[in-house]
C-alpha cells in the first residue's frame, strides 16, 4: 500500500528541483565579485572587443547598458535606480547635465592619452574649461538615400525627404529634439530657439512629417534601409557611414541648409561608485588602438588624430565619416524647459493626438 | 457529429498549430543556415551556435535568469503554498482583503507592476540589482502558485485529516502522511510553473533590473532592437529545445504518477 | 468557487487561524504590504509629483500629470489599445474554440501531444517568435522572397512596421492563452450532451450554438480575460513589429519612465488609472460570472 503511494511525490519533485539544482550550480559557478564599472551609453556605439579588451588589461569588469536618446539616458540616470560610474551624453545633455551639477570633474592628468584629441575637439561651447567630458566621437545627422528607389538628385534637404511621395518609405531616429530641429531649420529658425513661439510655428510641420515616417529606430535605423523595408532616412553619420560602406547603393547626403552636428562625450556622474575605474576606462577609449577600433565598428568621426593615423584610407575616405568641404553645421544648446515642450510636442504627434 | 464537421475541425486545428509553429519552424531552421541574411538557404552550418556559445554577454544574462528563476521558485513556493492553506482553511479578518492583495500582480497588466515596484525601489533607495529582479519575479509567481495550490487543498477531504488525528496521529504526522502526498504534485507543477514564468519574462524586469542583473529575455531584447544577429536564431533554437525537453518531461512524469495533474 | 466546492462535500467550515497559521500569516502579510500595497502607494504618490526639467521627480503636490489624462494623447492611444486588444482576443479565440474542443475530444495518446504541440510554443518566448516574424515579413525576408520568386507580386509588399504585423504578433504570443482554458473546459464537458442535440435532429450550427458554445461559456471567458489583459499592457512586441511609434497604452507608460519621454509622474498617472480601470473591470466580470452562474440555475 504505502509503496504503491509513494513515488508520485518524489519523482515529480524531482523536476523542479532539477531545474533549481542546475541554475544553482550554474549561478553559483559566477565567480567572486571582482571590481567593475557600469557604463551606459548609446547602443551600437561600444564595440565589445573594447570593453574586453579594457577587462583583460585592468581586470575591471564592464557592465554596458545602452540607451537610444539623450532623453532616455537622462530619465534612468536622474531616477537614481542605478549608479553609473561612466555615462555618454551628446554636447546639449552634457550642458545640462554640468549645470544641475550632476557631473564630477575630469582629473586630466589620470589621462594621459587626452593628448591624442585634436585641439578641434576640445574646449567646445558645451564644457569650455574641458572640465566634465572626454570627447568619444563626433559625427552629424544626414540623409541616407536607397539610389535603385529615389533619384539622390531629387534630395537636397529635410523637406525633400518628407513628401507625399515617399510616404511609408522613411525611417528616422527616434529623437524628439532631432526631429524638431529639421522641421525648426525648415522653416528658416535657428535650431536652437526652443520656446512655445517657435514650436508652435513647427507644429503644423510635423503633424504633416511624423506619420509619413514608417520607422522610428535610434538603436540601428541602418536596419530597415538595409532589409528593404524603406528607401530613405534621417540618420546619425555613423550609421550612413556603414550603410555606404555596405552597398554602393546608398548615398549620404548632408542637407543645403545645414544639419546638426553632435559631439557624444563620456563623463562621470556624481555618485559614480568606481571614479577610478572610470577614469581607467576613459584613458583606454583614448588609446590610438583601441580608438581605431571603435571607428572600425562605428564609423563616426574620430576626435583621436593618433587613432585616425591607423584608418584606412578607405574608411577616411567615407564621405559619411568625413564630409569633405565646408558643411554647414551647427551644435545643439541646452534649452531648459524648451525640453519639455519638446518631448510632449512630439509625443503627441508620434501617438495620433 | 457529420464527417465533413469532423474534417472542417481537423483542418482547422491543423492550420492553427501550423500557425503556432511556422516561426519556430522557420527560426530553427535560420539556425543552420550558412547566411547572415535569412533570406535564402546557403547550406547547412553549426558556427552560429559557436557564435552564440562564445558570447560573453548572452551567457552570463543566460546564467543570471537562471539564477533569477530559481531565487524566485525558492521563495515564491513557500510564500504562496502557505498563502493557499490559510485562506482555504482558515476564517480571519482582512482575508478578502488579503487574498485580493496577493492576487493583484495576476491581475494588474505587467507595466503596472513593473513601474510601481520602480517607483518603490527609488523612494526607499533601494539601487537596482539581483535583489529587485528576483523580488519583483516573487511578486508575480506568487499568486500564481497561490491559486494553482489552493485548488488541490481546496479538493482535499479534511475527514481524512480527522481520521488521522483520531487514530492518534500528531498533527505534523498527520500534515506529512495524509496532506502533502496529496497536495505536493501541484506544489511541484507551481514551482515549474514560477520557474517558467520567471525565466520567459521581459516587461516586469525591464523596469527592475540593471546591467550587471540583465536576464536572457532582456539581452534578447536588445538584441532584437539592434538588428541581425545569427546567433540569436541559435540560442532561440535553444530555448526551444530546452523548452520541448520540459514539457516532455512533465508529461512523462504525470503519465508514470498515475494521470492526475 | 473553491468554498462552495467544499462545502458541497460536507467538509466543516474553515476556522480561524491556529498557531501555526498565525505564524504563516505575518510573512504574508508583510508580503503583501511590501510588494503590492507599498508600490502602489509609492505610484500614487509620484503621480502628485511634479517632474524635473531633465527628469526624475520633482517632490511636491501638483495634479498636472492627472491632468494630462484628458489629453486627446491619452484618449487615441487607449481607444487604439482596446481595439487592437480586442481584436487580438476576437482572432484569438476564433482560432481557439475549434482546436481546442477538437483536442479535447480526440483520442487520449493523440491529445497528449496535440497538447504538447500547443504547450511548446506557449513557453517559447514572445521575443523569440516576434523576431521569427521580423524575418519572415521584412522587406527582403522570407515571406517577400518567397512571393516575388512565385511571381505572385511585383515588387516586395510592405508587411514590417505595419498594424497588421503588430496584429499578427500579438494574435500569436497570446493564441495558446486562448487554446489552454477554452481546452480544459472542454475536456471536462459530457460528450453525450453533443451527441445528444445531434440525435434530436438539431444541425451542427445549432448544435454549437445552443449546446457548445453555452458549455464552453466560461473557458471562452477566461481565454478573453488571459488574452485581452496582457494584450492590452504589452508594449515590447509593437516596438519590434510596430516600427517604434507609440502605439499603445504600455509604450506610452513605459516611454515615461524608461523611454525619451521621460514623464514619471504623467507615466504614474496612466499607471494608476490603468490599474484602477483593471480593478474595476475584475469587480464587473466577477460579478457578470455569478449572474452568469446564478441564471443557469
Amino acid at each position: 500500500m504505502r509503496r504503491a503511494r509513494r513515488p508520485r511525490v518524489p519523482v515529480l519533485a524531482r523536476v523542479a528541483a532539477l531545474l533549481v539544482g542546475t541554475a544553482l550550480v550554474a549561478a553559483c559557478s559566477r565567480g567572486a565579485p571582482a571590481p567593475e564599472i557600469a557604463v551606459f551609453a548609446w547602443s551600437e556605439y561600444v564595440p565589445s572587443e573594447v570593453i574586453d579588451g579594457f577587462t583583460a588589461a585592468t581586470g575591471i569588469r564592464v557592465n554596458l547598458e545602452t540607451f537610444a536618446s539623450n532623453e532616455e539616458m537622462l530619465a534612468k540616470l536622474l531616477s537614481g535606480a542605478t549608479r553609473y560610474d561612466v555615462v555618454q551624453p551628446s554636447d546639449y545633455t552634457v550642458e545640462a547635465l554640468a549645470r544641475e551639477g550632476r557631473l564630477q570633474p575630469i582629473d586630466a592628468s589620470r589621462i594621459p592619452n587626452l593628448g591624442n584629441v585634436s585641439p578641434d575637439f576640445l574646449h567646445l561651447p558645451f564644457d569650455p574649461g574641458q572640465r566634465w567630458t572626454i570627447p568619444w566621437m563626433g559625427g552629424a545627422v544626414g540623409i541616407v538615400v536607397d539610389s535603385t528607389k529615389v533619384d539622390p538628385g531629387s534630395i537636397r534637404s529635410f523637406a525633400d525627404v518628407f513628401t507625399e511621395a515617399h510616404r511609408g518609405r522613411i525611417v528616422v531616429v527616434d529623437d524628439p529634439r532631432e526631429i524638431v530641429s529639421w522641421a525648426l531649420a525648415t522653416e528658416g529658425l535657428p535650431i536652437n530657439d526652443v520656446d512655445e513661439a517657435s514650436l508652435a510655428k513647427v507644429e503644423p510641420v510635423l503633424r504633416r512629417w511624423i506619420p509619413l515616417v514608417r520607422v522610428f529606430d535610434s538603436d540601428s535605423p541602418k536596419r530597415a534601409l538595409l532589409d528593404g523595408d524603406v528607401d530613405l532616412g534621417v540618420v546619425w553619420s555613423g550609421e550612413g557611414a556603414l550603410l555606404l560602406d555596405e552597398d554602393p547603393r546608398f548615398r549620404w547626403i548632408l542637407p543645403a541648409g545645414g544639419s546638426h552636428r553632435f559631439v557624444d562625450s563620456l563623463a562621470i556622474p556624481v555618485g559614480a561608485r568606481n571614479p577610478e575605474g572610470a577614469h581607467r576606462f576613459l584613458d583606454w577609449v583614448l588609446r590610438p588602438e583601441v580608438s581605431a577600433r571603435i571607428s572600425a565598428a562605428y564609423p563616426y568621426t574620430n576626435p583621436n588624430l593618433a587613432a585616425r593615423r591607423l584608418l584606412s584610407p578607405r574608411a577616411l575616405a567615407n564621405p559619411a565619416s568625413y564630409p569633405p568641404g565646408e558643411a554647414k553645421l551647427e551644435f545643439f544648446r541646452d534649452v531648459g524647459t524648451g525640453a519639455v515642450l519638446v518631448d510632449q510636442l512630439v509625443a503627441r504627434i508620434k501617438a495620433g493626438g | 457529429m457529420t464527417p465533413f464537421l469532423r474534417r472542417a475541425l481537423a483542418a482547422w486545428t491543423a492550420l492553427v498549430l501550423l500557425f503556432l509553429w511556422f516561426p519556430i519552424a522557420i527560426l530553427v531552421a535560420w539556425s543552420f543556415n550558412d547566411s547572415r541574411l535569412n533570406v535564402l538557404w546557403k547550406g547547412f552550418t553549426l558556427r552560429w551556435y559557436a557564435v552564440a556559445f562564445s558570447d560573453a554577454g548572452l551567457l552570463r544574462s543566460l546564467g543570471n535568469s537562471l539564477w533569477v528563476a530559481a531565487w524566485a521558485t525558492l521563495l515564491s513556493v513557500p510564500l504562496g503554498t502557505a498563502a493557499a492553506f490559510l485562506l482555504e482553511r482558515h476564517r480571519f479578518r482582512g482575508r478578502d482583503l488579503l487574498e485580493t492583495t496577493l492576487l493583484l500582480p495576476m491581475i494588474a497588466p505587467e507595466v503596472v507592476i513593473g513601474t510601481s515596484l520602480l517607483a518603490l525601489f527609488v523612494a526607499v533607495g533601494l539601487e537596482l540589482g539581483f535583489a529587485t529582479v528576483i523580488a519583483s519575479h516573487v511578486a508575480f509567481c506568487v499568486p500564481f502558485v497561490l491559486v494553482a495550490v489552493r485548488a488541490r487543498v481546496a479538493s482535499l477531504d479534511p475527514a481524512l485529516e480527522e481520521a488521522a488525528l483520531d487514530l492518534g496521529a500528531t498533527p505534523a504526522a498527520a500534515f506529512r502522511r495524509v496532506v502533502l502526498p496529496v497536495v505536493a504534485p501541484a506544489i511541484a507543477s507551481a514551482a515549474l510553473l514560477s520557474f517558467m514564468l520567471s525565466f520567459d519574462e521581459l516587461v516586469v524586469t525591464w523596469f527592475t533590473a540593471s546591467a550587471s542583473s540583465r536576464t536572457l529575455p532582456i539581452e534578447i531584447y536588445g538584441r532584437i532592437r539592434r538588428g541581425l544577429d545569427p546567433g540569436l536564431n541559435a540560442i532561440s533554437t535553444v530555448l526551444v529545445a530546452a523548452t520541448l525537453a520540459v514539457v516532455a518531461l512533465a508529461g512523462l512524469v504525470r503519465r508514470r504518477s498515475g494521470g492526475s495533474r | 468557487m473553491s468554498g462552495a466546492g467544499a462545502a458541497s462535500r460536507g467538509s466543516r467550515e474553515p476556522g480561524p487561524p491556529g498557531r501555526v497559521a498565525r505564524l504563516l500569516l505575518a510573512p504574508l502579510v508583510a508580503w503583501a504590504i511590501a510588494f503590492a500595497v507599498l508600490p502602489t502607494a509609492m505610484l500614487v504618490a509620484c503621480s502628485f509629483g511634479r517632474r524635473g526639467t531633465l527628469g526624475g521627480v520633482e517632490p511636491g503636490f501638483s495634479l498636472a500629470a492627472w491632468g494630462r489624462l484628458l489629453d486627446p494623447t491619452v484618449r487615441v492611444v487607449l481607444g487604439r489599445s482596446v481595439a487592437w486588444a480586442g481584436l487580438a482576443t476576437i482572432a484569438c479565440l476564433v482560432l481557439a474554440v475549434p482546436a481546442a474542443w477538437t483536442i479535447a475530444r480526440s483520442a487520449p495518446r493523440r491529445r497528449a501531444w496535440l497538447l504538447a504541440a500547443v504547450v511548446v510554443p506557449f513557453w517559447t518566448s514572445f521575443l523569440v517568435r516576434a523576431y521569427a516574424w521580423v524575418t519572415i515579413l521584412k522587406g527582403e525576408g522570407l515571406l517577400n522572397g518567397a512571393l516575388l520568386a512565385a511571381g505572385l507580386v511585383s515588387a516586395p509588399i510592405e508587411m514590417l512596421y505595419t498594424p497588421g504585423a503588430v496584429l499578427l504578433g500579438l494574435v500569436h504570443t497570446f493564441l495558446p492563452f486562448a487554446i489552454l482554458p477554452v481546452y480544459a473546459t472542454a475536456e471536462a464537458l459530457d460528450p453525450a450532451l453533443v451527441e445528444a442535440a445531434s440525435d434530436l435532429g438539431a444541425g451542427p450550427v445549432r448544435t454549437f450554438r445552443e449546446v457548445v458554445l453555452p458549455l464552453l461559456g466560461p473557458g471562452i471567458a477566461a481565454a478573453a480575460l488571459l488574452v485581452f489583459v496582457p494584450a492590452l499592457g504589452l508594449y515590447a512586441l509593437n516596438d519590434v513589429l510596430g516600427g517604434g511609434r507609440v502605439d499603445m497604452i504600455g509604450n506610452l507608460v513605459a516611454d515615461q519612465f524608461t523611454g525619451a519621454a521621460r514623464d514619471w509622474p504623467f507615466g504614474a498617472a496612466l499607471s494608476v488609472a490603468l490599474l484602477l480601470a483593471f480593478a474595476v473591470a475584475w469587480r464587473l466580470a466577477g460579478r457578470g460570472g455569478s449572474l452568469a452562474a446564478s441564471l443557469e440555475r
